[in-house]
């Protein structure tokens, strides 16, 4: 039983990690309908600034989430206005062509950090970092349940923008139908390169959450732009409550594979809620709500 | 006119070839060119550099003691990004496009194996000097027999990593004595196979193996797999992971408490100075297999390590630094017995003839059980130890003593 409760809430807070890495992404792929495939390197480059922060200037991870959000918020908008909007304007460049623009711009932000940092792995050592609380037999480590906190409240926020502010509702009416969003008068250039910015934004969020818990060097984006990808269409394209319970699927099913199956399959068990998510529920989790 | 264009074709052809018969003939004053495949980039780029850095630290040194007869070495370095299918196009290149005669390097074990098929293939001498499955250096793999050593171009540095543990024989034989043991390793081919040789060794020293249990490299949550492993309740856990994982799976291993009289890692990760600054204090008294250490007492040995500081700063280099310069030696000395004949079957047969003293220690390729052109040595023990990793085992050569029983409680605090 111990085993079971304590599996559990390993994977509630693995996946609540994994919704703050899919959030950004499903913002993106809901308004720009491209994969973003440098997201996992915008989480890096946020990850570096952390570290810098806290290496070189002793601010803390957590604090410099003040840092890296604006500063790849700022990133995210020049690269979306003068690289990714350039090719959503012309017609005759299918839209493939932004995906591959995507993989371009990660490649240059990896060794770009690489140029300048190397490949050598780095961490940040805090007071925190490797703490956990025991509640009985079982062991909550403590940056995860910040990171995990954080996602409520990143999703919760991101909610209400989209739902209830004249900005969220301009997001939504380009994410339906971009023609007819400027005919009623809505730049849909303007929020087109905003959501990008934004989604960036709170992945740069997620990146000083997560270099308390994980290590990083310039190749550590991939592998999360993959969990982002598979979370954005387990919760439904463009949904945020859909990013945070397939986050929590994701780690779930993870974790418990882990435990009761085998370590070495850990990531087959995702996939395999993967596929039974798109052969049985194509508009993902999403299509079980009406949000 | 057609005619006349294929003519003037021929002509050219024709003289291009005579040009180039030429220059053969001349004494070439040119650098030579020796491949090095490693991963330079992706999540293994940090033992690349490192074994990088050592080949250029080695070169430079050669070339100003007046490099190979007068002529200049010079390393060309292809990135396998850790991938098999790039390494093996990384030494079709290396062997077709910079036409070395000899490439050597060869980090992780599946890469290397897909380069050394290449090397095989195109018979160009490989020496291997970090990659460690057991097949590598065994001519059955490549459909040949230990008969044919003639045939056989891939030459190995390390030992295989069916025998990382045998300096670990020991010391789990004389002082620890355990009952159990929990086996957690990476699910690569040197993860599989090095556990499944450990396995091997622990039945053999009557040790109940009462899990073995593989993970992903770059797992975020390692508890699962650790809480089993805490349930089973083994004497002893043994951990084969490359750095980041390593330390990972101690930072976790710390979070849940878990207390085995004794936790080793199988090198690889463990023995780099970047596993002790990511866990921290959870890689106090950690026990590591490793095949080289600074201050053992081998001819030019801490001059390497000091060299190596001095140039690129940082904490200094393990075994795969070590592993990178030696192969560096070996590479010169071949090369300087070949007297002005670089070609490929002169410089294997030198590579067969290789007798001599590196930073690593003496290199001599020989053959034993199925393997061949495989350098036998003896491995060692290293402890963590208030923040450094100090020589255990074997008891003769340590420069620490070895600390057991441990109290986890006073150095996890």
């Amino acid at each position: 039983m111990e085993m079971f409760l304590q599996s559990l809430i390993s994977g509630l807070l693995v996946g609540g990690l994994y919704a703050i890495i899919g959030i950004g992404m499903t913002l993106i792929m809901g308004v720009l309908k491209i994969i973003n495939l440098a997201h996992g390197q915008m989480l890096m480059v946020s990850m570096y600034i952390a570290w810098v922060a806290w290496y070189y200037l002793g601010i803390d991870p957590y604090l410099s989430v003040f840092i890296t959000v604006p500063v790849v918020f700022y990133l995210a908008k020049y690269i979306s206005k003068y690289l990714l909007n350039p090719l959503i304007e012309k017609d005759s460049i299918l839209p493939e062509n932004q995906v591959l623009m995507t993989v371009g711009i990660g490649i240059v932000l990896v060794e770009f950090m690489r140029f300048i940092f190397t490949s050598d792995y780095r961490s940040v050592q805090t007071s925190y970092t490797g703490q956990a609380w025991h509640i009985g037999g079982i062991s909550i480590a403590i940056p995860l349940f910040w990171a995990f906190l954080f996602s409520i409240a990143a999703t919760i926020f991101l909610f209400y923008l989209l739902m209830k502010t004249d900005l969220g509702r301009q997001i939504r009416a380009t994410a339906q139908d971009r023609l007819a969003a400027s005919l009623m008068g809505i730049s849909a250039e303007k929020i087109t390169i905003f959501t990008y910015a934004l989604g960036s934004a709170l992945i740069a969020a997620a990146g000083s959450f997560f270099l308390p818990i994980y290590y990083l060097y310039p190749d550590v984006g991939p592998e999360f732009t993959a969990k982002a990808f598979v979370i954005t269409i387990l919760g439904g394209l463009g949904s945020t409550v859909g990013a945070i319970a397939g986050g929590i699927v994701l780690g779930l099913a993870e974790t418990l594979g882990a435990t009761y199956i085998a370590a070495g399959y850990r990531d087959a068990f995702g996939l395999i809620i993967f596929l039974l998510v798109l052969v049985f529920l194509p508009g993902g989790l999403k299509s079980l709500t009406k949000v | 006119m057609k005619k006349a264009g294929k003519l003037l074709l021929v002509a050219v052809l024709g003289l291009a070839f005579v040009v180039g018969l030429n220059g053969c003939g001349k004494k070439e004053t040119g650098p030579i060119k020796i491949g090095v495949l490693l991963p330079l980039t992706g999540s293994k780029a940090k033992f690349g550099e490192m074994e990088k850095n050592a080949y250029e630290l080695a070169k430079e040194k050669i070339n100003k003691n007046g490099g190979i007869d007068g002529r200049k070495l010079e390393f060309v370095y292809e990135d396998d990004t850790g991938k098999p299918d790039v390494g093996r196009a990384g030494a079709e290149k290396l062997i077709n496009v910079d036409k070395v005669p000899l490439i050597a390097g060869g980090y992780s074990s599946s890469v290397t194996y897909a380069a050394a098929a290449v090397a095989q293939q195109y018979r160009t001498p490989f020496l291997v000097n970090t990659g460690s499955v057991d097949k590598i250096t065994e001519p059955e793999s490549f459909n040949l027999t230990t008969n044919d050593g003639d045939k056989f171009y891939i030459y190995r540095l390390n030992p295989p990593v069916s025998e990382y543990a045998s300096g670990l024989e020991g010391l789990l034989k004389e002082v620890v004595k355990p009952k159990s043991v929990y086996i957690i390793h990476e699910s690569t081919t040197f993860g599989t196979k090095g556990a499944k040789s450990f396995a091997k060794t622990a039945k053999k020293l009557g040790i109940e193996i009462l899990g073995n249990e593989s993970y992903s490299s770059g797992t975020v949550d390692f508890k699962p797999m650790l809480l089993n492993a805490k349930k089973a309740n083994p004497d002893v856990v043994y951990m084969i992971a490359y750095v980041m994982d390593a330390a990972m799976l101690m930072k976790q291993a710390r979070e849940l408490n878990f207390q085995p009289k004794l936790y080793v890692g199988a090198g690889a990760g463990f023995t780099m100075p970047a596993f002790k600054e990511n866990a921290g204090k959870a890689s106090e008294r950690v026990v590591s297999a490793t095949l080289w250490h600074q201050t053992l007492p081998i001819p030019g040995a801490k001059e390497f390590f000091d060299a190596y500081v001095k140039k690129y700063g940082g904490d200094g280099p393990d075994y795969h630094g070590a592993e990178a310069y030696a192969a560096a030696q070996v590479v010169a000395d071949v090369l300087k017995r070949c007297k002005g004949d670089y070609s490929k079957e002169n410089i294997k047969k030198q590579l067969d003839a290789t007798d001599m003293m590196t930073v690593f220690g003496p290199v001599k390729f020989t053959s034993y059980g199925k393997k061949i052109h495989q350098n036998k040595m003896q491995t060692y023990v290293v402890q963590w130890q208030d923040g450094s990793l100090k020589l255990v085992w074997p008891k003769e050569l340590a420069n620490a003593k070895f600390d057991y029983p441990i109290d986890w409680n006073k150095y996890w605090k």
